[in-house]
């Protein structure tokens, strides 16, 4: 996988962190599952197997649906503000990345720059998930965290990355799904995907 | 195929099956249909249970399958919850409207939810692989979710939502040690992370260090083991009883038993005095983050909640102590903490009938106003509380020595004194929700009440026999094929 590649998937991943039109952040995820797939399926011409690449392909149109069914039946009426301002966020992001990339030791996987981008992704995720205040933010945070260890998985010499690919590409949009049908509820329920609505179980 | 191989694929096939049949028959036989294909399913776990514990020498291993003596503990829990949640959940359908799927389906959508969860959990302590067994457990989640919230009630839906982010979020990082372990697999097909081969494969090193860790705090996520286990109070409390009876009797051992077998399987690389004190360490801090809130007056499904915390501490610190003492203790707490805590949480259904602010609050006195509820809870919350002569008492007696067996014996100190103070707040709670003042004086039958006294009856027996059974396990081939494990 070449530099510019990867960080491009970092740079979207990045965006997402700082964006705040929902729409924008799920464009942003949608396009980084499918270059993944799309990273697959270059690879599956080398390994002749293109087992994954379809896999991950199918994933990827799976979050697009689920992202489009989202966005078309939960209309915000006012903007989910975030607790932390986008610098702040973007700040915090960086500095877990950095210390995922000090941390972790090397891990071998065909280049560099593919092990830099799915440490910094896991950590972009994360930071989305801890800093963001609206479910769909949350659910694009666990999104890029899978995005990142596909990235892993993909890039990982030998064979065992099939069946993680595979693997993860199917258990993790049946999450996405389930994850779905809540944000669905809680809207409902709370008429807003405001995470802040649900702080009532509290000891 | 063997016998105990034709089991284990009955015992998973089965309730997947009958989550199938159950999404395309009649509305009017869901039920009927749902409850006797998740009896048979229980019924063969537990067969397979009885298999494999009687002749606990004889170990099937293969790359994707171990049916060993710590599965066959494990499918013997999942067997009977499974099958007494079965049991009881039409006296919780008929007390509860409707939820996340609607009034037209619920019944549908919530015994397609359970059959479903109960085929993945079932596959969990049999995946004879790390990366088979992280999908099983990630599988767990998507099952359980949707059942947490099956109310559609607000709490329900926070806690749906909090246990559904913070447990992929958590799976995500041991998905991550994953990775690093395959990068550092020589040949690394999916083959070679099978436990037996981790054992052989995985290099000496920070990286299989880093992994390990990255695993177990991701499994621990799961497992509700403390700082990680924000989300265990909330699902167990806001999840159906039935549903809550298996998240915390059957699939936090289950997960808890795949990071014994991470720990287990990396030992030769990671060095067998780390990864023991790792899962010491996470015991003993939940045992002290669960003690503050087990001497609060909570509600009491919140209550059985931190309760959990407790016992997953205490399995965790005898894994680490891994001393045939300890394992005959963690046999023991296993099997019987999920008795008692099943037991509770039924007990959940009629005391919500009878006492609807139970769901929120502490409440005082149901022996009074409801003798046989109140009786059920007592029995629960005695054992849970390690009162002598229940088996927790006993197992939590062979864990400390077990401690100082293993030349920890700081740590047994410690764990001894943390019980002990459990013990009181429990104790407390006991003295209070049976034997003090009544909020209603209410003496009508409690709707549901029936089939959870008959649950009761039973799980005094099966109690009294793990009671006895702690005095002649710990000399027995199971704790030796337990400490053998898969190798």
């Amino acid at each position: 996988m070449n530099g510019t590649l990867a960080w491009s998937l970092v740079a979207m991943g990045l965006a997402v962190v700082v964006v705040r039109r929902r729409s924008v952040a799920v464009g942003l995820v949608t396009a980084q599952a499918l270059l993944l797939a799309g990273v697959a399926t270059a690879e599956a011409a080398t390994v002749d197997d293109g087992t994954a690449a379809v896999a991950l392909g199918l994933r990827g149109v799976a979050l697009a649906a689920l992202f489009l069914l989202i966005v078309s039946r939960t209309r915000e009426t006012r903007p989910v503000r975030a607790t932390v301002t986008p610098l702040v966020r973007a700040g915090l992001a960086i500095v877990l990345a950095l210390a995922f990339i000090w941390l972790i030791p090397p891990i071998g996987l065909d280049s560099e720059q593919a092990e830099r981008a799915m440490l910094a992704l896991v950590a972009f995720g994360a930071a989305i998930v801890a800093t963001r205040r609206a479910t769909l933010h949350q659910l694009l945070g666990i999104v890029i965290v899978e995005n990142g260890l596909v990235l892993g998985a993909i890039q990982l010499q030998g064979g065992g990355s099939l069946a993680i690919e595979v693997g993860v590409a199917l258990d993790l949009t049946l999450i996405a799904l389930v994850a779905v049908v809540f944000h669905e509820r809680i809207f409902a329920e709370f008429g807003s995907g405001d995470t802040t609505a649900l702080e009532s179980l509290r000891d | 195929m063997t016998s105990r191989e034709a089991l284990a694929l009955a015992a998973v096939t089965l309730p997947a099956l009958t989550a199938l049949t159950v999404a395309v028959v009649p509305r009017r036989i869901v039920q009927p249909v749902a409850i006797a294909g998740l009896t048979l399913a229980g019924t063969i776990a537990i067969g397979l249970s009885l298999v494999a514990l009687t002749d606990p020498t004889a170990l099937e291993v293969t790359d994707w399958v171990v049916i060993d003596a710590a599965a066959g503990l494990m499918l013997g829990v999942i067997g009977i919850v499974a099958l007494a949640s079965a049991l009881t959940s039409p006296a919780y359908l008929e007390s509860t409207s409707a939820g996340l799927f609607g009034a037209r389906h619920a019944q549908r959508g919530y015994y397609v939810g359970l059959a479903a969860f109960v085929a993945v959990l079932s596959a969990v302590p049999l995946a004879g692989n790390l990366g088979a067994a992280w999908l099983l457990v990630e599988a767990t989640t998507a099952a359980s979710a949707i059942l947490v919230g099956f109310s559609g009630k607000p709490r329900a839906l926070e806690a749906g939502w909090k246990y559904l982010l913070l447990t992929s979020l958590g799976l995500g990082f041991s998905l991550l040690g994953i990775v690093l372990l395959a990068s550092v697999t020589p040949g690394a097909t999916l083959d070679l992370l099978s436990w037996r081969a981790l054992a052989s494969t995985v290099p000496p090193g920070e990286t299989a260090l880093v992994a390990f860790l990255l695993v177990t705090v991701g499994l621990a996520a799961k497992i509700g083991w403390a700082p990680v286990h924000n989300w265990l109070p909330d699902a167990h409390a806001e999840a159906p009883p039935p549903v809550s009876a298996l998240l915390s009797a059957a699939l936090l051992p289950a997960v808890l038993l795949v990071a014994w077998r991470t720990e287990r399987s990396l030992e030769p690389a990671i060095g067998q005095s780390t990864g023991r004190s790792v899962l010491i360490g996470f015991g003993l801090v939940s045992l002290a983050v669960a003690i503050p809130f087990l001497w609060r007056p909570l509600a009491w499904k919140r209550l059985l909640a931190y309760s959990s915390l407790e016992h997953m501490g205490v399995i965790a610190i005898g894994v680490g102590f891994a001393t045939p003492l300890a394992l005959a203790g963690v046999a023991v707490h296993i099997a019987g903490h999920a008795v008692a805590k099943a037991l509770g949480f039924y007990a959940a259904t009629p005391l919500l009938g009878h006492e609807p602010r139970a769901a929120g609050h502490f409440v005082t006195g149901i022996a009074r106003t409801q003798p046989p509820l109140g009786a059920t809870m007592g029995i629960s919350l005695a054992t849970l509380a390690g009162l002598p002569p229940s088996p927790l008492f006993l197992s939590e007696i062979l864990i400390i020595a077990g401690g100082f067996q293993a030349g920890r014996g700081w740590a047994a100190a410690g764990t001894a004194a943390l019980l002990a103070l459990g013990f009181v707040g429990l104790v407390h709670a006991l003295i209070e929700t049976t034997g003090g003042r009544p909020h209603r004086r209410d003496r009508t039958s409690a709707p549901g009440l029936r089939p959870v006294v008959a649950l009761a009856g039973a799980a005094t027996v099966l109690l009294a026999a793990l009671a006895a059974a702690a005095f002649w396990l710990p000399d027995t081939d199971i704790v030796e094929a337990l400490a053998r494990g898969v190798g």
